[in-house]
């Protein structure tokens, strides 16, 4: 196998709470390919996002990250000075809200090119060309009138759109996307969806999605990572996953996938008992157990992984379909 | 898990560890406290009488100087009368007045703002006129009129600064009303059958207290900064009351030579209005809920 | 836009009209006004035949309404203490004034920014406790006392500037100073509010994530929206400055339109204080509504209301 794009080794999050030190990301490791799709899945909570935020070096000042290490393209992320050089360059990152995300003082426009003169140089004529290119990329019409709107001015789904063409301006090769689609409505859910894809194909971008919609990542992904409390449970190809899914975490997410038609947005998955333990503090066994149906008294001791090729997880139980 | 307590701490209790976490709660009240207790125990603390003159001891410096003694220990003032005691009757004036501004100009901008945040419409209208217009006038200008006219004396300035400043206290209770007015529990309260009085009384007043208190720590400074202004200005507190913004104006020409007579009511009033800045920010801090 | 330009225009008359029929009322209602000029032991005659000049006689209403149509064809008449039109005496004297307020106004914000950038971006830090106690410092320093303690500093000890008088810059570097230093502390506050609020939005990590160096993150994204309520602040702080100004210009002798009014009070100068009360309150409505349309210009959003 090439070697690569990404690769996160023993990812440790902890947040200073006036509670105690909250773990909120508990040693993962996974890796991302060129132009392949990673979507990372779980509750809220879970800690995917604040993943995504440590691989960009954006985590706010009250956590403190540790990891055995986070490469990108061989090049050490962890060190601030090499991260500060790759964000926004060749790894660009998209937010859930649209309608915030934008600052309301300046143009589309403005706010497009900012980042492409200050990575890639050159003059502002070329940077708005690049602009205008990147925002019929993402299917927005009359680009070049678009550039010298502001923000309110345009719809969610819409500035979700710019927001894209915003982060393909300096051509990186990882988008990481934390909930793009969570903010807007159902329709507008699966063009975004479907345009990332097509960028994908046509850039050879690779991707990971954050999200808690297992459906949306049937459609997108190409290997799948499922978080609970802070740690990875299973991870696989998206056909190992949604044929043979071995944690038990996993399975009732999948029965829980919101059927187009009956189940509205934004509710949450299904109804799996219980709630996610609190993650102050030391974390023994298996973090999911109190919400098992499968759960024995071996759950409280350290967990093994298990394998079967490409697809792994945590638990005693799995693997038996 | 976190093990529970079998007696869970009364709210007083708690309140008062949660100001124990801000330092500067806790100094500047006690700076506060202190002076209170000064002015209140004037005649047992100072050691003379503040208003007796003596010309054979003019402009003794402070005990710290050469010519200083023990008898005066922070020195006397032109016209011989022990600065000390002057200073410790001084806090008196200070803290009366800004006390009592403060209450009237709070009673008045409450009720502004109560009438106006609950009941809307032309009320507000009538109301953020009013407050427009106050803001529009140039208040030490009024203020010093007014005194000019009617006569320096400590009710005056209290009167009139009371009348005027209440600006504040209208702007911060109506918007915090109106936030309160859409709230439920005032819906329930009237479909109950409530009056009006009584919803303002019971549900709305005792919300916007806490804001209530810190703006009237922040008026009191205020008020103690403007009358010491007018005082200065010769259109305050009349001679020979011991109001610090007064000693300030009398040692004025004698600046030069005894700096002290400036630099310890200066100085006194600085502290005490820091000391209520102090607490002020201390009570903002623990009364707003801390972002993540 | 224009209607409500226009609109808020008509509210600003409205307004310094209201306050200037309060400050003629009360400055009537202090007593008759031809004994108060006559002076001591004027006899009655010559109280009656000052009353007549002054048309004291007429009703009140009248007398205002006479003043407000003097008014709108500039004239206000003339004062009663220096002998001359108020137009010219106002006229002659609020470039000091202006300069004053423009330099403390300009020394404020010099000191205001910075240290509420720097508060905003090391926020809970010893650096933000340090500023915040800086500005309460600031607040409690009586003005009088700070203009006081540099003119023995500055003035008598070291002589670097006059304490007295507006002759020259150096005049107005102490009292701009002492003003300045007043009117910094609201300021800082709000900026440091501003910041910390604007530097928590998604736009800005947006920014962040784009890998914009953190010095352009700050200062074109964060302050650029932080800065908005502070132009709002400035109209207020004006009328701040006017009450600072009539302190700061007495004690250091600073011919202004402060010293003016202040004069004109103790002098019983009514045609002076009327004048300057209108000016005055037209000034700080005319300034708000100016700040509201320089904020719907910074911020796009507000334009659309």
């Amino acid at each position: 196998m090439n070697k690569p794009l990404l690769s996160v080794r023993d990812l440790r999050i902890d947040l200073n709470t006036r509670l105690g030190v909250l773990h909120a990301v508990r040693g993962i490791s996974f890796d991302v390919a060129a132009g392949e799709t990673l979507c990372i899945v779980g509750e809220s909570g879970c800690g995917k996002s604040m993943t995504s935020l440590a691989l960009m070096d954006l985590l706010p000042r009250v956590a403190s990250r540790s990891a055995q290490g986070i490469t990108f393209d061989g090049q050490d992320l962890t060190r601030r000075r090499i991260a500060g050089k790759l964000r926004g360059r060749r790894m660009a990152m998209i937010f859930q809200e649209p309608m915030t995300a934008l600052n309301p003082a300046f143009t589309i426009g403005d706010q497009m090119v900012e980042a492409y003169l200050y990575h890639v140089g050159g003059t502002r004529a070329k940077a708005v060309d690049r602009a205008v290119q990147m925002l019929e990329k993402v299917g927005i019409g009359s680009a070049r009138s678009r550039l010298g709107q502001y923000p309110h001015q345009l719809s969610g789904g819409l500035r979700q759109r710019v927001m894209i063409a915003m982060a393909l301006m300096t051509d990186p090769e990882l988008l990481i996307a934390d909930e793009p689609t969570t903010a807007l409505d159902v329709t507008i859910q699966a063009q975004i969806l479907r345009l990332l894809k097509d960028l994908q194909q046509e850039l050879g971008l690779a991707i990971i999605l954050i999200t808690h919609d297992l459906g949306l990542v049937s459609r997108i992904a190409d290997r799948i990572v499922v978080m609970y409390a802070g740690a990875i449970v299973e991870e696989g190809t998206a056909a190992e996953i949604f044929d043979r899914p071995a944690h038990p975490y996993t399975r009732a997410l999948i029965d829980c996938i919101p059927q187009p038609g009956k189940t509205e947005r934004g509710a949450p998955l299904g109804t799996i008992p219980g709630v996610v333990p609190s993650l102050i503090g030391r974390q023994d066994g298996c973090a999911f157990r109190d919400r098992c149906a499968l759960a024995g008294p071996r759950c409280a001791n350290d967990i093994p992984t298990q394998a079967a090729g490409s697809h792994r997880w945590v638990c005693i139980h799995g693997g038996r379909a | 898990m976190i093990a529970m307590t079998t007696n869970p701490p009364s709210r007083t209790a708690k309140t008062l560890r949660k100001m124990l976490h801000h330092p500067s709660l806790v100094v500047g009240v006690a700076i506060v406290a202190a002076m209170i207790l000064v002015a209140i125990f004037a005649p047992l603390l100072a050691p003379h009488d503040p208003y007796v003159q003596d010309i054979s001891r003019r402009a003794v410096p402070p005990v710290w100087y050469e010519k200083g003694t023990w008898e005066n220990i922070l020195g006397t003032d032109q016209l011989g009368r022990d600065y000390l005691s002057r200073l410790i009757y001084g806090a008196r004036v200070s803290l009366l007045i800004g006390f009592s501004v403060v209450l009237i100009s709070g009673i008045i901008g409450t009720t502004l703002g109560l009438l106006a945040g609950y009941f809307g419409g032309r009320v507000d209208t009538l109301v953020t006129f009013i407050v427009t217009v106050r803001l529009a006038m140039p208040v030490i200008l009024v203020a010093l009129a007014v005194v000019a006219l009617f006569g320096g004396s400590m009710w005056v300035v209290i009167t009139v600064l009371g009348l005027l400043k209440w600006d504040r206290f209208a702007v911060v209770v109506r918007s915090t009303t109106q936030q309160i007015r859409a709230l439920d529990y005032i819906a329930s309260a009237r479909s109950a059958g409530a009056s009006t009085f009584w919803i303002l009384l019971r549900e709305v007043l005792p919300n916007i207290a806490p804001q209530l208190i810190v703006i009237a720590t922040i008026e009191v400074a205020s008020a103690i900064l403007m009358e010491a202004a007018l005082s200065f200005l010769g259109l305050g507190v009349q001679p020979p009351l011991p109001s610090w913004g007064l000693m300030i104006s009398e040692a004025k020409s004698y600046m030069f030579f005894s700096f002290w007579l400036i630099a310890i009511p200066g100085t006194a009033l600085a502290t005490l209005v820091f000391a209520i800045n102090l607490a002020g920010d201390g009570l903002r801090d623990m009364i707003t809920p801390e972002r993540s | 836009m224009l209607i409500f330009i226009l609109k808020r225009l008509g509210l600003a008359l409205i307004v310094a009209l209201t306050v200037s029929v309060i400050a003629f009322a009360l400055l009537r209602a202090s007593g008759d006004i031809a004994t108060a000029l006559a002076g001591e032991g004027a006899t009655p005659e010559s109280i009656a035949v000052i009353r007549e000049t002054y048309g004291l006689d007429r009703p009140l209403i009248v007398q205002y309404f006479a003043w407000l149509w003097d008014v709108t064809r500039g004239d206000f008449g003339q004062s009663f203490f220096f002998r001359t039109d108020v137009a010219g005496l106002i006229i002659g004297k609020i470039g000091n004034t202006l300069i004053l307020g423009g330099a403390s106004l300009a020394i404020a914000l010099a000191l205001s920014i910075p240290l509420g950038v720097l508060a905003a971006i090391y926020s809970g830090s010893m650096i933000d406790r340090a500023v915040t106690l800086f500005s309460l410092m600031g607040q409690a320093l009586p003005s009088f006392f700070l203009g006081l303690v540099l003119i023995m500093i500055f003035a008598i000890r070291l002589r670097w500037f006059p304490a007295s008088g507006a002759d020259s810059w150096k005049n107005f570097v102490l009292p701009a100073v002492t003003l300045g230093y007043y009117i910094t502390p609201p300021f800082m506050r709000l900026v440091r509010a501003g910041m910390i609020d604007a530097l928590n939005t998604d736009y800005v990590r947006t920014a962040r994530a784009k890998g914009l160096p953190a010095r352009r993150v700050v200062f074109k994204h964060a302050l650029r929206n932080a800065l908005v309520p502070v132009v709002g602040l400035v109209a207020v702080q004006l009328g701040l400055l006017m009450g600072g100004s009539v302190v700061v210009e007495s004690i250091f002798a600073l011919d202004g339109l402060g010293y003016l009014a202040y004069q004109s009070i103790s002098y019983r100068d009514f045609p002076v204080l009327q004048a300057v009360v209108l000016l005055l309150s037209l000034a700080y409505v005319v300034l708000t509504l100016l700040s509201d349309i320089i904020n719907a210009w910074l911020d796009p959003r507000l334009r659309a209301a």
